[in-house]
């Protein structure tokens, strides 16, 4: 697989379909690595151990002076390339993605092809079994332990803000974090900013998230990032349909709306 | 049909605080037809207004519950009134994920309230807050469960 | 000599608890080592590198630095500010982290002597473990250090007879008040872990001085996203923002971290970023830890305890780039 993968890139670089591959080093940790010579496509791997979404990076003003880049996409990378399409953020054509699955290269695909690989090899992509095992002995508990539950957890973030660096979903040039005028958000590594912020960068990728998990990957604390964003991931399908990443002119689940919409919890 | 609205029962060790979110078109024109119909209803609630729905933040939502807030309620117009055509709509979506996150950490629906009242419902809405006014007084003060307070 | 077995190390902590310290220990939660409060019944973890270091002893992530009472009139008088230094030992301190102290120190009594540093500095006893083994990620040997370095401590504790035993050696009058807690024995300490030098960093240091233009970094943070992972876990790192936050009745200045990674660090109001790309932050970075704080205060900001490399998602590692800088010189 890893040769299919390597030679691909290479020949992209040499047709000059890309000036730039991103993927993953083989190296402990599976760090990010940046490709520019065809020669140098033998440090390019995949295995389960890879934990970044690459799609991070085209949020980077120094890789988008770098187009057309073409980025090592397992799922959920695809997902979030779809994603990226459909929210303008990614100039048409300047993205490719090198489809990878666990043993398998798939190959190389615009926006609409990886949408179209998705549907069609990975459809109804969800929270593993052991997320939504997490999920749901959180939901046995009571509210008052739910709420001591994140307050503990969240008493541990440092506001480092790595899950936000992490997700190729935040790509806002100024986070409502980093306004301070007036100032939403409490900046101190506090509870109530803390709650703030955890609850926040969660809602602000509903309808949205790949779950990649690279969030939870990349703190350093170990909260456990993934819950709040699998059971808005379960909301939004339930509720709206929702299903980020699987069509390119997808419209966005909290920009849109149907006069359906279930209100039966408004008085 | 009620004419009057019970007023506030006397001497409570516990007044809540609710904050409210209403739009200016409905929920808060009704609010000020039940003023001038002289229904009486509790004096617990601290309305905030804002143009429509559209406009509520769910942050707004959180930084009340920061400043101490025991309950929340958001109100607007009924589906298809909305001053701005769909503002509405919009809110309406974003409140039914809003909620289940918030569900999720512990703010349920003994905290946070939705509702719509049009500017014609001023019994409704003097109703509506002597209701929610006496569920939160059941519930008692949020301060200790509430996981976003400032401390 | 003074020593203890291995397992009864929460004897000693429960003694130093009973004394009336208040004990911050390496303690697993979950499966992430944390330095905590230590409470009676929580096992003890010497085996990893915490993700936070002892930094968070004496410089919290948030802290209260003034405080005003807000008049109905519109005015505002300052507050009484109670400043919480309890009587700390940190136990089981990594010697990395305690010769951060030592950097700190320097740091926090420059051009202003900062009070509360120095209160809970004055308040707190560390207690090193010497390292008996390293991770790929930890390179003290090359920032002047060593597995059972010393600097910075009030009292070492040495690994001995195989690992089943430690021998308490003080350091300090403050190291010299735990004395009495810990038993007379005989053990044969153990030799640290051996961590050989995997750069010389006197020559980064000098190259750093000198090649401030040089197109080595314009490659060298394509992988950094700019958090503050890095900066919030370095024993060492300590810029902090001020913010103010207000209510009706108040308004507190809180002193908290900040990172030189952030992308809005180094922002003006104008508009106008002296670091305006992710390489310039990380020249900043390296520069700072390896050529300024040296030349200001004869000590690098960095004491190899790897957690940057440990905990960053993206794979940037200071010693890495060191490396290749030391490469880049010869």
């Amino acid at each position: 697989m890893m040769k299919a993968l390597r030679e691909a890139a290479a020949k992209l670089l040499q047709e000059k379909r890309a000036v730039l591959v991103i993927g993953y080093a083989d190296r402990k940790g599976r760090p990010a690595v940046f490709v520019s010579k065809p020669e140098d496509c033998g440090r390019l791997v995949y295995d389960s151990s890879c934990r970044q979404n690459l799609a991070a990076y085209l949020g980077k003003p120094e890789l988008r002076a770098r187009l057309p880049v073409a980025v090592v996409a397992p799922p959920a990378v695809l997902r979030s390339l779809v994603v990226l399409t459909a929210e303008s953020q990614i100039p048409a054509g300047q993205v490719l993605a090198l489809a990878v699955d666990h043993d398998a290269f798939l190959g190389v695909f615009d926006a609409a092809g990886a949408a179209e690989l998705l549907r069609s090899k990975f459809p109804d992509l969800g929270p593993e079994k052991a997320l939504l095992e997490r999920v749901a002995e959180l939901s046995k508990k009571s509210a008052a332990e739910r709420a001591a539950f994140w307050a503990e957890e969240f008493a541990k973030c440092t506001r480092c803000y790595a899950c936000r660096a992490a997700c190729p979903g935040c790509y806002c040039s100024r986070c409502i974090v980093e306004k301070n005028a007036p100032q939403w958000v409490s900046t101190a590594a506090l509870g109530h900013g803390n709650y703030t912020w955890n609850v926040m960068r969660a809602f602000h990728q509903s309808g949205r998230c790949t779950l990649c998990g690279a969030c939870e990957a990349a703190c350093p604390q170990g909260l456990p990032l993934m819950v709040l964003n699998a059971v808005l991931d379960r909301e939004a399908l339930a509720e709206f349909d929702a299903r980020p990443g699987y069509d390119p002119e997808g419209k966005p689940v909290i920009g849109s709306w149907s006069a359906e919409d279930d209100h039966s919890y408004m008085r | 049909m009620k004419t009057e609205t019970s007023a506030v029962p006397a001497a409570t060790a516990f007044e809540p605080r609710i904050t409210a979110f209403v739009c200016n078109w409905c929920t808060y024109a009704g609010a000020d037809l039940a003023g001038t119909s002289r229904l009486q209803y509790a004096p617990n609630m601290r309305i905030i207004k804002l143009p429509c729905t559209g406009r509520i933040d769910p942050l707004f939502v959180l930084k009340a519950f920061e400043d101490g807030a025991d309950a929340v309620l958001v109100s607007g117009c009924h589906p298809g009134d909305c001053h701005y055509t769909s503002g509405n709509y919009h809110a309406r979506r974003r409140w039914t994920l809003f909620r289940k996150l918030l569900a999720l950490t512990g703010i349920g629906d003994d905290r946070l309230f939705f509702s719509w009242v049009s500017a014609a419902e001023g019994q409704k809405f003097a109703d509506l807050v002597n209701d929610v006014t006496a569920k939160v007084r059941q519930a008692g003060p949020f301060r200790a469960a509430n996981p976003g307070r400032r401390a | 000599m003074k020593t203890i077995a291995i397992d009864r190390l929460p004897d000693l902590a429960q003694a130093l608890s009973k004394a009336g310290y208040r004990v911050v220990a390496p303690v697993d939660e979950g499966g992430v080592v944390r330095l905590r409060e230590w409470t009676k019944g929580l096992a003890l973890a010497l085996d990893a590198v915490p993700v936070n270091s002892v930094k968070d002893v004496l410089f919290p992530r948030s802290e209260v630095v003034a405080r005003f009472a807000l008049e109905e009139s519109g005015g505002f008088t300052p507050a009484p500010l109670e400043r919480s230094a309890p009587k700390t030992v940190v136990l089981c301190a990594r010697p990395c982290d305690a010769a951060a102290l030592s950097a700190l120190d320097a740091v926090f009594n420059w051009d202003y002597r900062d009070g509360s540093y120095n209160a809970r500095r004055a308040a707190t006893t560390v207690v090193s473990l010497a390292c008996f083994k390293a991770d790929e990620h930890c390179f003290c040997t090359s920032v002047n250090g060593a597995p059972d370095g010393t600097a910075g401590a009030d009292a070492l504790l040495r690994p001995a007879d195989g690992g089943k035993k430690l021998v308490f050696e003080a350091l300090s009058d403050k190291g010299r008040q735990l004395e009495a807690m810990v038993s007379d024995g005989q053990a044969v300490p153990d030799a640290p872990a051996a961590l050989k030098r995997r750069f010389d960093s006197a020559a980064v240091g000098r190259w750093l001085a000198s090649n401030f233009e040089s197109p080595f970094w314009k490659e060298a943070a394509l992988a950094c996203l700019g958090c503050g992972a890095c900066a919030y876990a370095c024993p060492v790192c300590h810029c902090f923002d001020l913010q103010d936050e207000s209510d009706k009745k108040e308004c507190r200045r809180l002193r908290n971290w900040d990172s030189c990674g952030f992308g809005l660090f180094t922002l003006h109001a104008s508009g106008h970023n002296p670091r305006p790309d992710q390489s310039a932050r990380w020249r900043q970075r390296v520069t700072h830890k390896f050529s300024i704080y040296p030349q200001k205060f004869k000590t690098f900001a960095c004491t190899g305890c790897g957690r940057c490399a440990r905990l960053c998602q993206a794979g940037m590692a200071i010693a890495e780039t060191c490396e290749r800088i030391e490469a880049l010189g010869r």
